[in-house]
């Protein structure tokens, strides 16, 4: 087990060193110079050179990669052309608003795509297998900005039912230092109406985010279940006299959720990227509107920065649904691997 | 003596999609307290139907009972109220299921599963054991079944097991409650005849000692002269035949019977049939082949440990040999075949076919125009997405055939596999097991190849299919002048199929020669063990069988209540 933790940080470290190399070459071969963008038309032509300099633009490209990734060691992101602060610094101050709202959309999938499953797949061609199937059709063809949209228009605005915009409500005067995490902070300082400000305004975007998500999900997970109890071993155990709550949910359960926990992982990637858009339409002053205005601006450090984040997210959820799944199925722990 | 379980014209159809179709017709039985019997059929003929009903795992729709009854010690098990029914399951009527593999749940341990089992039929029957008193039971249940290191087993995952301890746990876990009737479905047969011998040897013991009533699903008459007092017969959800064991094996009345012996291929006896064939032009030569597998574990994935499926394996196969590999599962045969077929490469040694080395000459489009391979179960090894026609076109594409004259090749190669042109547009869903197999057999055969590899071609078809498939095999060599590899661990089917035979144990061959060599005179003691493992359905034939002292069994057998892994 540790062998294989040390073997997975190891791929997880070259992944990431990938990455960034990759986004940094990239964001070197789009055409614009970030020195003209950042100064704008009406500068001389010497200024840019100057800036060029500055930033390290005519060093040859090796050098600037080297210089970038022993940066990157150290954790200096480089500058932010938009903010003029260290890239590092704002990503951190961004980040915990993200991590809020992704964590809580996982929450919401989780606890509502798997047992929705699960009852669908119990009930199969029944009304309630219909009903979440229109369900899960809705989730997943409804883009998530059109969503955001209307669950904006419908339960904020004419309802009133739920915040528009923002994290908090700004007369709450609560300050997450802790972890930055509002729903944790507030929960480590009693302060129970900032928690329940916070799930307030958390709950339109993670529905948003988390729609077409739950749709997918739910329709793995019902027809992982309907594949399972097809198997030897749940006939044996119901006829074992082993209570029909139990052999769903501990003896076919168990089987059916690999494919919708990986799916799950995968879901994170574009969890971020569809973060990027609902973040946008909800004014959450995460990363990715972060990322979204650095992007016009072509703030390349920046940009980078905020890739780089979203892959190191992306990788370590896999990798923790992977030690989920070997916890899960003792398979995927005992298999000797055998080659010719 | 008196009756313990009653099923009395007992009617079962299934509705689907507005449709109605009765699947079991009138079916009466019984089965005495402490009686072993038999109910006998091929697949679809109704023996799950008729077990599940009796346990009351028949999912309800889309069954339907339309008459009938089941008398379970005095009470009406279809009219007793759910609860009163869910207390006689593993309690009083208990199952042990066909495949040992498929009926744990793969992500728990043996123990937490056998727990369940005690601890829910505890709630129900309003008892209360401590954990610890249960686990005791759990160890005491896994000894009844031969199993000494029962702490080991109970933490172990169902992959940690062999086959044949899997067994042993299943038949505890059906064990664990005390039932009066047991319901063993197919046991054993999923397992090598070795294994399977010592898990109907131990089946007996247990209804002896623990006053069970058996009530066996089968369709080996083998196993079945073994276990049984009583014998039914089904075809088609009707009992067409019972009698005492004796009365069945004897003088069968009803010609469906009759016909199901028949199909049996025998061991011994006049009416084996004994293929020779004379040829001194070899085909395939395997020249000191070994082939090694690596385990790799660690950090850097470092090769850790060498397997050896194939070890020193010399062969030679001549032209127009029927050319038998027994052994049993992990004896390396698999693995010689794919050698055979290019698919790997030795690690050692070398195979010639037509005197071109293998390690050259495969992937070449003379290589897979000379030799091809029929796959086990051709319910997977059709593609199910394809009709019959397209896939018997895909090799034919590969080796250049032209595209206009594919159509009439196509319809050519279903008439040399005696199916109907028509079933060109079919898929293979809609085809039974032996046509899937002929289909198998034509897509084999579509580059007109020399040689065709057969890896247990009929182990996944009933006895009487099997019959037909093994008659076309032959009629096609014949007209083909085709070499048959032959791999299978039914070594009955392989004396009568074979003209030579090599046995393998642990990647050698130990003993290799002419069928009636083979058969009539072992010399090594595996092969005698081999031999007298089998279940064959006459008296005769049980004489005839080789001896083999326990102290050579021993020897030979992997023994298998060994933990792997």
């Amino acid at each position: 087990m540790i062998v294989y933790l040390c073997r997975r940080a190891a791929t997880l470290f070259l992944v990431l060193l990938g990455l960034a190399i990759l986004i940094f070459i990239i964001a070197r071969i789009v055409p614009g110079d970030p020195a003209r963008i950042a100064l704008g038309p009406l500068a001389t032509s010497e200024q840019v050179t100057e800036l060029r300099a500055e930033m390290g633009l005519d060093e040859p490209f090796h050098v600037q990669l080297w210089t970038y990734l022993s940066g990157l060691a150290q954790g200096d992101l480089g500058k932010s052309l938009l903010t003029s602060r260290p890239v590092m610094d704002d990503i951190v101050a961004a980040l915990p608003a993200t991590f809020e709202l992704v964590l809580f959309t996982i929450v919401l999938q989780v606890s509502l795509s798997i047992p929705l499953g699960v009852l669908a797949a119990v009930y199969r061609n029944t009304w309630v297998d219909n009903l979440t199937r229109v369900i899960s059709l809705i989730g997943v063809v409804t883009p998530g900005f059109v969503l955001a949209i209307i669950l904006q228009l419908v339960a904020a605005h004419y309802l009133g039912f739920f915040p528009v915009t923002g994290r908090i409500d700004p007369g709450v005067g609560f300050s997450a230092d802790v972890t930055g995490l509002l729903i944790v902070d507030g929960l480590l300082a009693g302060r129970f109406d900032v928690v329940g400000d916070a799930v307030r305004h958390l709950f339109l975007p993670s529905i948003a985010l988390a729609a077409a998500g739950i749709g997918q999900v739910m329709r793995i997970t019902r027809t992982a279940m309907i594949e399972v109890a097809s198997r030897d071993f749940v006939e044996a155990s119901r006829a074992y006299g082993i209570p029909e709550r139990v052999v769903t949910f501990r003896y076919m359960l168990r089987v059916a959720a690999v494919a919708p926990l990986t799916i799950l992982g995968l879901e994170f990637a574009s969890l971020i990227g569809n973060a990027f858009i609902v973040e946008f339409v909800f004014s959450w002053p995460g990363i990715a509107s972060y990322g979204v205005r650095t992007i016009l601006q072509k703030d390349l450090n920046a940009v980078i920065g905020v890739v780089l984040v979203s892959g190191v997210f992306f990788v370590v959820a896999n990798l923790m649904i992977d030690l989920l799944l070997g916890i899960l199925d003792p398979r995927h722990r005992l298999r000797t691997r055998r080659s010719s | 003596m008196t009756t313990l379980l009653d099923i009395n014209d007992l009617c079962i159809g299934f509705s689907a999609y507005g449709q109605h179709r009765r699947v079991l017709h009138n079916v009466s039985m019984y089965v005495d307290q402490g009686e072993r019997v038999s109910l006998i059929g091929q697949s679809g003929s109704g023996k799950t139907v008729t077990m599940r009903t009796i346990i009351g795992t028949l999912p309800m729709p889309p069954g339907r009972i339309e008459q009938g009854s089941i008398q379970y010690d005095g009470q009406s098990l279809l009219d007793l109220n759910p609860q009163a029914r869910n207390r006689l399951k593993g309690t009083g009527i208990s199952i042990v299921l066909q495949d040992p593999m498929l009926s744990f749940n793969p992500v728990l341990t043996i123990g937490r599963q056998m727990d369940d089992v005690v601890r829910y039929s505890d709630i129900r029957l309003g008892q209360s054991r401590s954990k610890a008193e249960r686990q005791l039971h759990l160890i005491e249940t896994l000894r009844k079944v031969r199993l000494e290191e029962g702490k080991r087993v109970l933490d172990s995952y169902p992959i940690m097991l062999s086959g044949g301890m899997r067994q042993r746990v299943l038949i505890a876990m059906a064990l664990l409650n005390k039932p009066r009737l047991l319901i063993a479905d197919e046991p054993g047969t999923a397992l090598d005849v070795t294994t399977q011998d010592d898990i109907l040897a131990l089946l007996n013991t247990l209804v002896a000692e623990e006053g069970l009533s058996l009530l066996l699903i089968t369709h080996n008459l083998g196993v079945v002269r073994k276990m049984a007092d009583r014998v039914y017969v089904m075809e088609r959800g009707r009992i067409v035949e019972e009698g005492s064991r004796d009365a069945i094996f004897d003088a069968p009345q009803h010609p469906y019977t009759r016909k199901l012996m028949d199909a049996v291929p025998p061991l011994y006896g006049e009416k084996v049939r004994t293929v020779t064939h004379d040829s001194t032009k070899p085909v395939v030569e395997i020249k000191g082949v070994t082939k090694d597998f690596e385990t790799r574990s660690g950090l850097l994935n470092r090769t850790t440990g060498r397997f050896r499926a194939v070890s020193n394996v010399a062969l030679t196969v001549d032209q127009g040999d029927i050319f038998g590999v027994a052994g049993e599962s992990g004896s390396g045969k698999t693995t010689l075949a794919k050698l055979i077929l290019g698919l790997m490469q030795p690690t050692r040694g070398q195979i010639m076919l037509e005197g071109r080395d293998v390690a050259t000459f495969a992937g070449t489009r003379d290589f897979r125009k000379m030799i091809q391979i029929v796959y086990q179960n051709p319910g997977s090894s059709l593609n199910p997405r394809r009709a019959v026609g397209d896939q018997l076109a895909v090799p034919l594409t590969f080796t250049g055939e032209d595209k206009h004259t594919i159509p009439g090749r196509v319809s050519g190669l279903l008439d040399l596999v005696e199916l109907p042109k028509s079933y060109a547009s079919m898929y293979p869903h809609e085809l039974s097991g032996g046509q899937k197999q002929r289909v198998a057999i034509a897509r084999a055969l579509s580059v007109n190849p020399r040689i065709l590899v057969l890896d247990e071609p009929t182990s996944a078809l009933d006895v009487l299919v099997q019959a037909t498939v093994v008659d076309l095999l032959h009629r096609l060599r014949r007209e083909f002048d085709l070499t048959y590899i032959f791999i299978s661990h039914d070594l009955s089917l392989m004396r009568n199929f074979c003209n030579r035979v090599a046995v393998m144990l642990r990647g050698e061959v130990v003993e290799a020669g002419p069928v009636t060599q083979i058969f009539d005179e072992p010399q090594h003691a595996y092969t005698r063990a081999l031999l007298s493992a089998i279940p064959v359905i006459s008296d005769e034939e049980d004489a005839q069988k080789p001896k083999v002292s326990k102290e050579e069994r021993a020897e030979v057998l992997a023994t298998n209540t060994a933990l792997e892994g």
